[in-house]
């Protein structure tokens, strides 16, 4: 049977709550998102969380009008939002975009025999599409549901969710996709436009 | 201590002093440099030169983060200056080479980009006859920063812009927009920086089986197609003869997951900084000669035509797209991302 994984990113207090938008966009997902992963777990697959971690020295970063670096380690607002983790989950670690860049993250999934990742979270349009594309280069299926990808701005979300479908994931919904898994015991792979 | 140790693992002040700390790290770049520097330690080189006419450049180089896939500043250094000296017809020869050192920056990070400096300019044939290093305070440059001047000789005429006519062929020597893409992506973990590596190369061997391959005359003139990407060349030479230049969007060579890069970013790889690629103004009769001898040089494998310069009057650039229609290429105002070179 084929393992699959779903990953959610930067479902954290600090990054969730940045602004109202983020904040409503979150919370009108979390009824839908939290049972989709609830699914996930019980047909046995793993949940990998993607908490952004961003270092006191990185010069590239935006900092707030306090100077101060979102999202550092050991804070708070650097935790995953409670709701959304479960005890098999596993936290993985990332500094930039994709939740490949520079973490063991592939080797993880490699020794747990995935061929599958789900793509969810914040935001649809950076760290949903950086993270599904990295995956795709890594040769694993790359699915996204719609109902458990999120971003401040609609129109950003609908422009990411046009590009992943166009390079390189599937874009469905997590009621559809669960139903798959429990007819097919996979996902498919999609033809893409890469060669 | 061999002479390719110094006492310090990283870059201190008294580095840059002049005095007993300067004259170590002075040994240990003259020594990683190897063959490829000839200075003489004197306030200046004396040089031989062939000709009546030498080119000269500079150009400076800051890119974030210094190192990268495929490339590192130090390569850049090179090529940027010696790709600058071979697109006018000029066989690159000589380069000096000054650094700004930030306080704290790894004395194995400074041998590697030393290194990188010795292959690429050994590759180019070029020789560093002189340099000059300063170090700053933690906070005052980020890591390294680096100069190259360089002086190139003529065995031909110079290429010149205005020698570009109506009828001439646009050839891009390789792929564009890799650069960029590659940059960002280890800039932010985008995820393509496996899949696209930087293009940064030493031209002037390609170009110069050009020019003994075609005859003289036939390039009527070339660009290194750096910052401001295609556009801006397109645009240079397009508003300096008055001419409307037209190119085809389905020839363009972007390979697939730049364009997908692209894509994401919203942006397009005709605007992208690139460190490995030429663009020639090519007599149309000499197309096919020029395509066959970029295309027999690593560098130029994936060389194409991608348009023409026409006859109008306008100075404008033009792109017909993948549906037929024709659209005005936008000039870039400002928008390039920094530090990319």
């Amino acid at each position: 049977m084929s393992k699959i994984a779903v990953l959610t990113n930067d479902l954290q207090y600090e990054l969730v709550h940045k602004n109202p938008a983020r904040s409503a966009a979150v919370e009108s997902a979390a009824s839908n998102f939290i049972a989709f992963l609830d699914g996930i777990r019980r047909r046995g697959h793993h949940v990998f969380h993607l908490q952004l971690i961003i270092p006191p020295d990185d010069p590239n970063e935006e900092r707030d009008e306090h100077g101060r670096l979102p999202v550092q380690e050991g804070t708070e607002g650097a935790e995953i939002v409670r709701e959304f983790v479960d005890d098999p989950d596993v936290v993985v670690v990332k500094n930039k975009d994709s939740g490949f860049y520079e973490t063991d993250l592939h080797e993880q999934l490699q020794a747990l025999g995935v061929d599958t990742v789900v793509i969810t979270g914040m935001q649809t349009q950076i760290c949903v599409q950086t993270t599904a594309a990295d995956a795709f280069f890594r040769g694993y299926k790359v699915w996204v549901p719609a109902d458990c990808v999120v971003s401040a701005r609609p129109e950003d979300k609908e422009r990411a969710l046009e590009w992943l479908a166009g390079y390189c994931a599937t874009v469905s919904d997590s009621a559809e996709i669960l139903r798959l898994i429990d007819e097919l015991g996979e996902l498919p792979r999609k033809t893409v436009k890469i060669p | 201590m061999s002479r390719t140790e110094i006492s310090s693992r990283e870059i201190v002040l008294d580095h840059g002093s002049g005095a007993t700390l300067s004259h170590e790290l002075i040994s240990l770049i003259v020594e990683t440099l190897g063959d490829v520097y000839v200075g003489e330690m004197e306030d200046s080189a004396t040089l031989p030169v062939t000709g009546g006419r030498i080119a000269m450049t500079t150009d400076s180089f800051v890119v974030d983060p210094p190192f990268f896939g495929n490339g590192d500043i130090g390569k850049i250094a090179v090529c940027g200056t010696v790709n600058d000296l071979a697109v006018v017809g000029a066989r690159p020869t000589y380069l000096t080479l000054g650094m700004i050192l930030e306080t704290g920056f790894p004395v194995e990070k400074l041998v590697r980009v030393l290194t990188s400096i010795r292959d690429t300019a050994r590759e180019a044939g070029v020789l560093i006859v002189c340099g000059d290093t300063k170090v700053v305070r933690k906070g005052e440059a980020d890591q390294i920063y680096l100069n190259t001047t360089g002086v190139g000789t003529f065995s031909r005429n110079p290429l010149r812009m205005r020698d570009v006519r109506p009828g001439d062929r646009v050839v891009l020597s390789g792929p564009i927009g890799n650069h960029t893409v590659h940059l960002l992506s280890i800039r932010e973990g985008l995820g393509f920086e496996t899949r696209v590596l930087s293009d940064c190369a030493p031209l002037n061997g390609m170009l110069e089986q050009v020019f003994v391959n075609v005859p003289e005359g036939a390039v009527r003139s070339v660009r290194d197609v750096t910052r401001g990407g295609l556009s801006a060349v397109l645009h240079e030479y397009a508003s300096s003869g008055g001419r409307t230049i037209r190119i085809e969007e389905a020839a363009l060579p972007v390979q697939p997951e730049t364009a997908m890069a692209m894509d994401m970013l919203g942006t397009n790889a005709i605007h992208a900084a690139n460190e490995g690629c030429a663009c020639l103004f090519v007599a149309p009769e000499a197309e096919a000669d020029v395509l066959a001898a970029l295309r027999s040089h690593r560098y130029g494998a994936g060389a194409v035509t991608i348009g023409e310069v026409t006859g109008e009057a306008g100075g404008s650039v033009v792109m017909r797209g993948a549906d037929g229609r024709w659209s005005t290429v936008e000039e870039m105002q400002g928008a390039e991302l920094p530090r990319l070179c």
